[in-house]
């Protein structure tokens, strides 16, 4: 708080809606409000000094839409701008009394990747720009209002702290569900806006103030900061081709009043209200606060939900780590050991690395780890881009692994949420570098009990790193409950202790700092054969010590055996719903694949009835668990994994190609068949020898061209050639030209797919096709999408049409004539 | 809200024939999975000049509204949360994927034909509707969008933006322009 605007146990009163009312002096649809700044200045005076008469505390300078972003009108941003807070300033001065003008901050009108097109950067700096202008015409704070999207939020705040020393008062628009539009929720923003250290936090617009109150209350519990509240005269009605707004004054200061005693001190209206509302609610709250002796309310408790609790957040979802239960962190998306993921991060194969994302997430992860340190990889950009395309699969929050704090800090920056860092240690040069950023942008951090001297062989060591890093996140302001200790798991095959200090320290921790503890428990069994299975055991036992989050691969049966027992047995699991869904269909091998996904249980049987247990049977019907289970039956049998490829496989998904081709088979059968055969395909290639590089054709680099968003083309190719042997290389959508060709030299690629899916988006397709050609004469490209015909690919250059996923097969195969394996 | 199977079919482009047992099953599974994303939203505003959003120097707009006195401009969306949906199943599965883009179509189909029933509902006595007509058809610009998204505040009121390259985000939406016309009394 820098000048007491928002005061505690004090009540502020806002103003009531702007547009509403310069519709009613004559605002056309489809104007710009904001140019009546300079054309109408007269009416927007008046405007404000109603509301002030009617005794609001706070006017909104007319500047909701006055970002770069979404203002394109003629006169100059920043003379529109300046004139907004100036006209503000002077029906405050006119009003006199300690009154305060807001610049007023609304949304881009642009969606922001990944749900759009358009990029975080760019929404901050639109609202950068604002603001600046906004504290230079000399506004008292920072309103920032009806944010539909978490991400967008962010990026305004962030923009509001770094480019003036105002105080910030945010609020979201929620639909009539209780969430932003794009999914955030009221606890999310509050974790997220927390985090950011904004001065107050609420709600505007959406609805009016009775449907307002649940959420009120649940903002009321998971915030300790100021509540405002901007509620509709109502939920609007079209009349006569005319928008109106049917809740009166009266009722309207009635619903506020419930508001204030849910938790609410910052109040006014928004869509539909007038001066009259607001004087109203003003005379209303004047006269319910008297009872409680003073203009305050006092009846909301310091009921903190990230105050005392450690929540993290992605821009849809909420995650609590807490010292009585215990979540599941994936580590899988980390390359130390995993050779597949680091060649798809060195190659920029995005679509393996999203896979690891969905199926650690369809497997029960709550959070999930991203570390993309490989050697030579330029750290800040690929985290930073790994952790975009992440977030764009799952709505899991994130734990940002780096060592490097300027990836760090960049990860930071564009993380659509609060994430969970990791991690900072008890090394001075850790501290300094890694705790500002987490106080910055909000988040918890994980707190490696390791310094100078390496890690304490003893509980009592640990600890005492533990609270010296603690002590030290004091100092910027963080609290214990943003704190998440990794009490570091050493191999038992090195240290025969090492696991008793481990649960002693796990305990500790828990007991005498009352913080929450994580632990990346496969490191014990390091040296040892049969390490899944000591493992699990080890991670009961870490889970019977306390161990709040466990860093573990969620893929693994035994591990996911170890949670679900866990809470199970210690009543978390209420009537063991989980466990019993998890093992319905339990036959007794305990490490059978948990949790069937609809893959393995939904698929249908076969049709008709040509042995249908056959591999080709069930590749042909698209059945992908049943080609996965033929095919282990028959490398059971003893039938070579190379007959089955050669004379299975192959033939089958050569069957439905030609169906396809010929008519008989459509694309979603195809495309099944194809996942038949890659499930299949996978069993198989386990059983084969190791030749890593020798199995493949290729590669060919795929994208959708930039400027397209439309995706779902690219991808059947992408799955059609993977199924017929190739190696690609996807590079995502709305991809510019010099990434495509970039990649293409770097992975000596002599084929490139293309796919456009608008008319509008071509002329970036034709740019690409003259810029590889241009700089890779070997390397031919072939397009595809809606508005492309075999004339139309050929005017813009390219050496290839195809019509289809199965054409773009047939050109590959003329161009890598080789066996699948 | 419901989402026609054969209108599923259709744009899964099967050419009139049965699904089979195998696609049934996924179908069945991807609309419940869609049912649980689709947020729909919509907003219309009627306007007394049907050239309001642009569009007089396009023949083709010119004649489909010939006979118009008024017209609607309509935008319509199933929500961000459903491409999220579509991403996510799109990275394990590109035959889901294809389902449910084809489920998609069928959902933001049918919720504008609702929309397009209720805006008839307040037509004036003796007022007919033509058929709904975008921007991008015919000769009528994309650019038209532009306009038409600021007559209707279409991302603040529904939550759909335009892209640079003047896609709808969300891209399960509609927006559209709908004329108004005399009932021809036989």
């Amino acid at each position: 708080m820098t000048n007491g605007i928002f005061g505690k146990g004090r009540l502020v009163f806002l103003d009531g809606g702007m547009g509403t009312q310069l519709q009613e002096r004559g605002l056309k649809p489809g104007e710009t409000p904001e140019l009546w700044n300079l054309s109408r200045p007269d009416d927007i005076r008046a405007v404000h000094s109603a509301y002030l008469a009617a005794g609001a505390d706070i006017v909104y300078a007319n500047t909701f839409g006055a970002n770069a972003a979404k203002y394109h009108a003629d006169a100059p941003l920043a003379d529109v701008v300046s004139a907004g807070v100036a006209l503000a300033r002077e029906a405050v001065h006119a009003a006199g009394g300690k009154r305060f003008v807001a610049l007023d901050v609304g949304p881009t009108g642009r969606l922001l990747k990944p749900a759009g097109d358009f990029e975080f950067d760019a929404a901050y700096d639109a609202f950068a720009e604002e603001v600046r202008l906004g504290a230079e015409a000399g506004a008292d704070l920072v309103v920032i209002e009806t944010m539909g999207d978490a991400y967008e939020l962010k990026a305004a705040v962030l923009a509001a702290k770094e480019n003036s020393s105002l105080p910030v008062l945010a609020t979201v628009a929620l639909g009539e569900d209780g969430k932003l539009l794009t999914g955030a929720d009221v606890e999310c923003v509050a974790a997220i806006l927390e985090g950011l250290h904004v001065d107050a936090l609420g709600l505007n617009c959406g609805f009016g103030p009775d449907k307002m109150l649940p959420f009120v209350k649940r903002l009321a519990a998971a915030t300790s900061l100021p509540i405002a509240v901007k509620p509709n005269a109502g939920l609007p009605k079209v009349e006569g081709g005319k928008t109106i707004f049917t809740v009166g004054p009266d009722e309207f200061a009635a619903d506020v009043i419930e508001l204030v005693k849910a938790g609410a001190s910052i109040v006014g209206g928004c869509c539909g209200t007038t001066p009259a509302h607001v004087r109203k609610v003003v005379e209303s709250l004047g006269e319910w606060v008297t009872g409680n002796g003073e203009r305050g309310m006092g009846e909301r408790g310091n009921s903190s939900f990230t105050h005392s609790r450690t929540v993290v957040c992605s821009g849809s979802r909420v995650v609590e780590i807490s010292t009585d239960d215990t979540i599941i962190i994936g580590e899988r998306i980390n390359p130390t050991g995993k050779k597949k993921l680091k060649a798809a991060l060195s190659e920029g194969d995005v679509a393996y690395v999203l896979r690891e994302a969905v199926s650690q997430a369809e497997a029960g992860a709550h959070v999930l780890d991203v570390n993309v340190g490989v050697p030579g990889l330029d750290e800040p950009t690929l985290l930073d881009s790994t952790i975009q395309a992440v977030q764009s699969v799952t709505a899991l929050p994130l734990q940002i692994d780096t060592s490097d704090p300027k990836a760090l800090e960049r990860a930071l920056r564009h993380y659509n949420g609060k994430a969970l860092v990791n991690s900072v240690n008890g090394k001075e040069e850790s501290m300094s570098a890694v705790l500002p950023l987490v106080a910055k942008y909000g988040g918890a951090v994980v707190a490696l009990t390791l310094d100078e001297n390496g890690i304490p062989p003893t509980a009592e060591g640990r600890l005492a790193i533990a609270k010296r890093i603690l002590a030290r996140g004091a100092e910027y302001g963080l609290k214990p409950s943003d704190f998440v200790v990794d009490v570091l798991c050493l191999a038992v095959s090195a240290d025969a202790n090492s696991a008793n200090v481990i649960l002693e320290a796990l305990r500790r921790v828990r007991d005498e700092l009352g913080c929450c503890t994580c632990l990346g428990v496969s490191n014990i069994s390091f040296g040892l054969p049969a390490r899944p299975l000591l493992n699990a055991s080890f991670y009961a036992m870490a889970l019977g010590a306390g161990l709040s989050a466990g860093i573990v691969n969620p893929l693994s049966a035994d591990m996911m055996t170890a949670y679900r027992a866990y809470r199970a047995l210690i009543g978390k699991d209420r009537t063991c719903g989980e466990w019993i869904d998890s093992f319905k269909d339990w036959t007794g091998d305990s490490r059978q694949p948990l949790a069937a996904s609809r893959q393995s249980s939904g698929d249908g049987r076969p049709s008709d009835t040509d042995s249908p247990d056959s591999l080709s049977a069930a590749i042909r019907h698209g059945l992908k668990a049943d080609a996965a289970a033929a095919a282990r039956q028959e490398l059971a049998q003893g039938v070579a994994p190379i007959d089955i490829i050669d004379a299975e496989i192959v033939p089958a998904l050569e069957i439905v190609g030609r169906g396809f081709e010929s008519g008989s088979v459509f694309l979603p059968q195809l495309l099944m068949a194809a996942e038949a055969a890659g499930a299949a395909f996978d069993v198989v290639r386990a059983a084969l020898p190791q030749r890593d590089g020798a199995s493949v054709r290729g590669p060919i680099v795929v994208a959708t061209v930039k400027g397209d968003i439309h995706d779902i083309g690219k991808n059947i190719c992408r799955a059609l050639l993977e199924n017929y042997g190739f190696k690609v290389i996807d590079l995502g959508r709305d991809v510019p030209p010099e990434r495509i060709v970039e990649t293409a030299r770097r992975e000596k690629a002599r084929l490139i797919g293309l796919s456009a899916l608008m008319t509008t988006t071509v002329c970036f397709m034709e740019e690409t096709v003259k810029l590889v050609h241009e700089n890779l004469p070997d390397c031919k490209v072939t397009v595809g999408g809606a508005v492309l015909t075999a004339d139309y690919a050929a005017k813009i250059g390219a050496d290839h049409y195809s019509k289809d996923a199965m054409g773009l097969v047939r050109y590959a195969e003329t161009m890598f004539p080789a066996k699948m394996v | 809200m419901t989402i026609d199977e054969r209108e599923i079919c259709r744009y899964l482009r099967l050419q009139g024939r049965a699904p089979g047992a195998a696609l049934e099953e996924r179908i069945k599974a991807m609309r419940e999975a869609a049912l649980k994303a689709i947020r729909p939203a919509r907003v219309w505003r009627r306007f007394d000049d049907p050239f309001v959003a642009g569009g007089a120097d396009s023949k083709t707009l010119k004649r489909h509204l010939a006979e118009c006195h008024a017209a609607y401009l309509v935008c319509t969306t199933i929500g961000a949360e459903f491409d999220t949906l579509q991403r996510r199943t799109a990275a394990t599965s590109p035959a889901d994927a294809f389902v449910l883009q084809a489920i998609g179509a069928a959902a933001i189909e049918e919720w504008t034909d609702e929309t397009e029933r209720e805006i008839r509902r307040e037509l004036k006595e003796g007022e007919t509707l033509v058929s709904r007509y975008s921007p991008g058809y015919g000769d009528w610009p994309l650019e038209a969008q532009r306009r038409l998204f600021e007559l209707l505040d279409a991302p603040r009121k529904v939550g759909v933006s335009l892209t640079d390259s003047l896609l709808m985000v969300p891209s399960k939406s509609v927006s559209a322009i709908i004329g108004v016309k005399t009932e021809v009394s036989q």
